[in-house]
């Protein structure tokens, strides 16, 4: 097995807690994020990995009775995200993310991409198409819309509205980018072509991506963090977690085993 | 449990079908009686009134003879009312009811609030008159005048629109919610560029149903003291009034004194002279078509404007 | 190796089933073995016929396991412990099955000799030493498969050196007859493909250890000298 330098970190949670209300949903996380990689997060259902994904773009403050305790420390800049200073207005524009379910808003294809510019106060005709060009191409979904950039985006088929949800984070440049179990809602052949992209696009972003499909956070990530019952269980690359965790209970997650 | 036969399973399901041909007539049925009677009320009126369903009768005003009287003040009346409880009653039903789903902290102020919502639409249509007799016409001074009924029956309607705004803005998944936070949207851009546009087919439905229901009301209007024989409109903006000369503001109209559709055919019905009843169902009959035009209007923009929403 | 039960009872009894297929073929490739020694010493030809034909099954056996370790592969994307169990029996079974070719050329060697009437009494003690050595390796190796011991495949592995040992003093002894008595070449040269394909059963043997601290551990220890001290 080749070894390769650690790569720099993009962002890493520290001593972690989350409640929503009473209930302790995340119990003291500490993990890596490392610099334009794919770091992926199963667990079994309700093991708290999506809760953990929404930590980072401060989704939580959008409902009453959720709180954090300890840090999330995003670099290069070493800002805590879940510091009450720092807004979460702020946090969403530096982290995109993507839905389980695909969710364009019933608009046209060029508003759904252009959407989080004109958030931005973008409104130069000019900049605004040649950046939703970009991110559609960076969507690998450019040839199949170009020529009807005025449609609904809801008249698309879900694979495809999916890539345009993902064009939709792309176009303001994110540096991180969280994907919520982008393709259970797909069939195999969209989940292979959003595989492809999670691939390319960590050449640009950092990926977090949550999946209940053990065979695709094997496929598409470069780190595994096995979640259960809010804990962090066990993390490290994923070649290693899947021919040899050390945990036995990521062993028998991962092996299809009872717990 | 021993296996079924094919012939018992046709028999259980002939059974069980039996009863959905019941309940269907059932409903076929109690469907028919409402919209009979419905049917009935309307063909009466039509029928009786029909002699006096006119042109004239829509460009007169009210006479002491039957036969010359008219709607003319009643229905000019009665759409300016309309005017000034929506102009009241939309932006601030709306703005209520995105500040109760958007901004408002769930603890127990808004539970009050919720609560006092509901009930308000409860309350008897004669209290929001006395109400309104109490505070525009002798507090604020605003007399007996189109702007006090317009502004009564917007606090009469405007828990109907709060409701519906809600509902319509419950309505949109929360993934469209998220959606644009996630991209780092305010709470307002949100609100302008989605939960709006998506709400408002659901916000025009309960603002014309509001509506549907304030055009028919008569108690809190005779309460503020709509006239019930009047020989003259409101001021037309920009035209010359009365003897002076002056020239009309474009808002002078609001103060102007009035009477409605309902207060009109109140009237005549209570005349002695059974040819006034005639009157009173035509103009029955035209506040029929009046109330059914606005649904017809209101489903027709749902229809429209639901068109391209969708998840 | 979790003990635990996959969510899949079918998943389970593929996997009971592999491992059933891989142990019916150790025991064939160990009684082709024990065999071949017993033809050496004894001098029975007649079972030279019955080992040649054991390696037909074995060679059957091979292609079957080979075949469900693809079907698993295929339906069941196994990960981890289950992974490593199923790359590692596609492994031994290569291992098994060439050991049994050893044994075969064993008892072929074995019928040349006697039916040429050399008896090679002055090498039997040496030979049968080496034989039981290697024959007890591929048991032993097959014992640690059975019950995942880790510990008892490495013992194997050290095991291998011994037999390498014991197979060059031997070579060392042919070579000073045969310069000796040129006349015993013929005869040498028949001893020394047997042993030499006794000390490949050693190496089969090994190479199946290695596979179970594999499917055990999650080490690749091949070519590796340090870890298995």
């Amino acid at each position: 097995m080749q070894t390769h330098d650690k790569p720099q970190l993009k962002a890493e949670a520290r001593n972690l807690n989350f409640y929503y209300g009473e209930a302790k949903a995340l119990k003291n996380i500490n993990m890596p994020i490392y610099d334009k990689k794919v770091t992926a997060l199963i667990g079994p259902s309700g093991c708290g990995k999506s809760t953990y994904l929404r930590s980072f773009n401060r989704m939580h403050d959008l409902y009453p009775g959720n709180r954090y305790e300890g840090e999330i420390r995003f670099y290069p800049d070493n800002t805590n995200l879940l510091s009450p200073e720092v807004d979460p207005i702020e946090v969403r524009m530096r982290v995109g993310m993507v839905f389980q379910k695909p969710n364009p808003f019933p608009k046209t294809i060029y508003e759904n991409v252009a959407y989080g510019l004109r958030v931005r106060g973008e409104s130069n005709k000019r900049i605004l198409d040649e950046k939703v060009e970009q991110a559609l191409r960076g969507a690998a979904i450019w040839e199949e819309v170009k020529d009807r950039l005025q449609d609904l985006a809801p008249n698309l088929s879900g694979g495809q509205q999916q890539r345009l949800c993902i064009a939709r984070a792309l176009a303001t440049d994110p540096e991180l980018l969280l994907f919520d179990e982008p393709t259970s809602a797909l069939d195999p052949i969209a989940t292979g072509a959003i595989e492809e992209l999670v691939h390319e696009l960590k050449k640009r972003v950092t990926i977090l991506i949550v999946t209940h499909n053990m065979q695709q956070a094997a496929r598409v990530s470069d780190y595994t963090a096995y979640m259960y019952l809010g804990e962090m269980i066990e993390f490290g690359k994923t070649d290693e977690i899947f021919i040899k965790p050390n945990d036995k209970r990521t062993e028998d997650y991962i092996t299809g085993r009872m717990g | 449990m021993q296996p079924m036969t094919t012939e018992q399973i046709r028999v259980l399901i002939a059974r069980g079908k039996l009863k959905d041909t019941v309940f269907q007539a059932l409903g076929i049925i109690c469907l028919a009686i409402g919209l009979l009677v419905i049917f009935l009320l309307v063909g009466d009126m039509l029928m009786r009134g029909l002699d006096r369903l006119n042109l004239e009768f829509f460009t007169e005003f009210a006479s002491r003879r039957a036969s010359q009287s008219g709607i003319l003040s009643a229905w000019v009346g009665t759409l300016l009312v309309m005017l000034v409880t929506a102009a009241a009653a939309v932006p601030l039903g709306v703005a209520a009811g995105i500040y109760l789903e958007e901004y408002a902290k769930r603890n127990w102020i808004t539970d009050i609030i919720e609560i006092n919502i509901t009930n308000l639409a409860a309350v008897p249509s004669i209290v929001y008159g006395l109400l309104a007799l109490g505070i525009f016409v002798y507090t604020f001074g605003f007399g007996q005048s189109i702007l006090s009924a317009g502004l009564t029956l917007a606090l009469l309607i405007l828990p109907i629109v709060i409701v519906a705004t809600r509902e319509a803005i419950r309505a949109i998944p929360s993934m469209i919610r998220e959606g644009s936070m996630a991209v780092g949207a305010t709470r307002w851009q949100t609100c302008r560029y989605h939960i709006i546009p998506y709400a408002m087919p659901g916000i025009l439905t309960g603002v014309i149903i509001g509506l549907a229901r304030a055009i028919g009301e008569t108690a809190p209007i005779i309460t503020i003291g709509a006239l019930t024989f009047i020989a003259f409109l409101p001021p037309v903006p920009f035209t010359a009034t009365g003897m002076d000369g002056a020239s009309a503001g474009l808002f002078d109209w609001v103060m102007s004194p009035f009477t409605v559709m309902p207060i009109q055919i109140f009237n005549w019905t209570s005349r002695p002279d059974p040819a006034f009843e005639v009157n009173a169902a035509a103009a029955g009959f035209v506040l029929m078509g009046m109330v059914l035009s606005m649904n017809a209007v209101a489903i027709w923009l749902r229809y429209r404007m639901r068109k391209n929403i969708k998840w | 190796m979790p003990d635990s039960l996959h969510v899949s009872s079918q998943f389970d009894e593929d996997l009971a089933r592999l491992r059933t297929h891989v142990l019916q073929m150790g025991g064939l490739v160990e009684t082709q073995i024990s065999s071949a020694i017993d033809a050496y010493s004894t001098g029975e030809v007649a079972s030279v016929k019955s080992i040649i034909e054991t390696d037909r099954k074995v060679n059957d056996l091979e292609k079957a396991i080979d075949d469900d370790c693809a079907h698993i592969i295929a339906k069941r994307q196994p990960t981890a412990s289950d992974l490593r169990l199923v790359l590692g029996i596609s492994k031994i079974v290569t291992d098994l099955e060439r050991a049994g070719d050893e044994a075969k050329k064993i008892a072929k060697g074995v019928r040349r000799i006697y039916e040429a009437g050399h008896m090679p009494t002055q090498y039997g003690v040496g030979i049968r030493h080496l034989a039981e050595a290697a024959l007890t390796m591929v048991r032993q190796a097959l014992d640690a498969f059975a019950r995942l011991d880790g510990k008892l495949a490495l013992s194997v592995i050290r095991a291998d050196e011994d037999v390498d040992v014991e197979f060059k003093s031997i070579i060392r002894q042919l070579i000073t007859h045969m310069m000796e008595d040129p006349r015993t070449i013929t005869t040498s040269i028949d001893i020394i493909s047997i042993s030499r394909a006794i000390e490949r059963i050693g190496d089969h043997a090994k190479n199946i250890s290695e596979q179970v601290v594999f499917v055990v551990e999650g080490r690749d220890i091949r070519h590796d000298k340090e870890a298995i001290k």
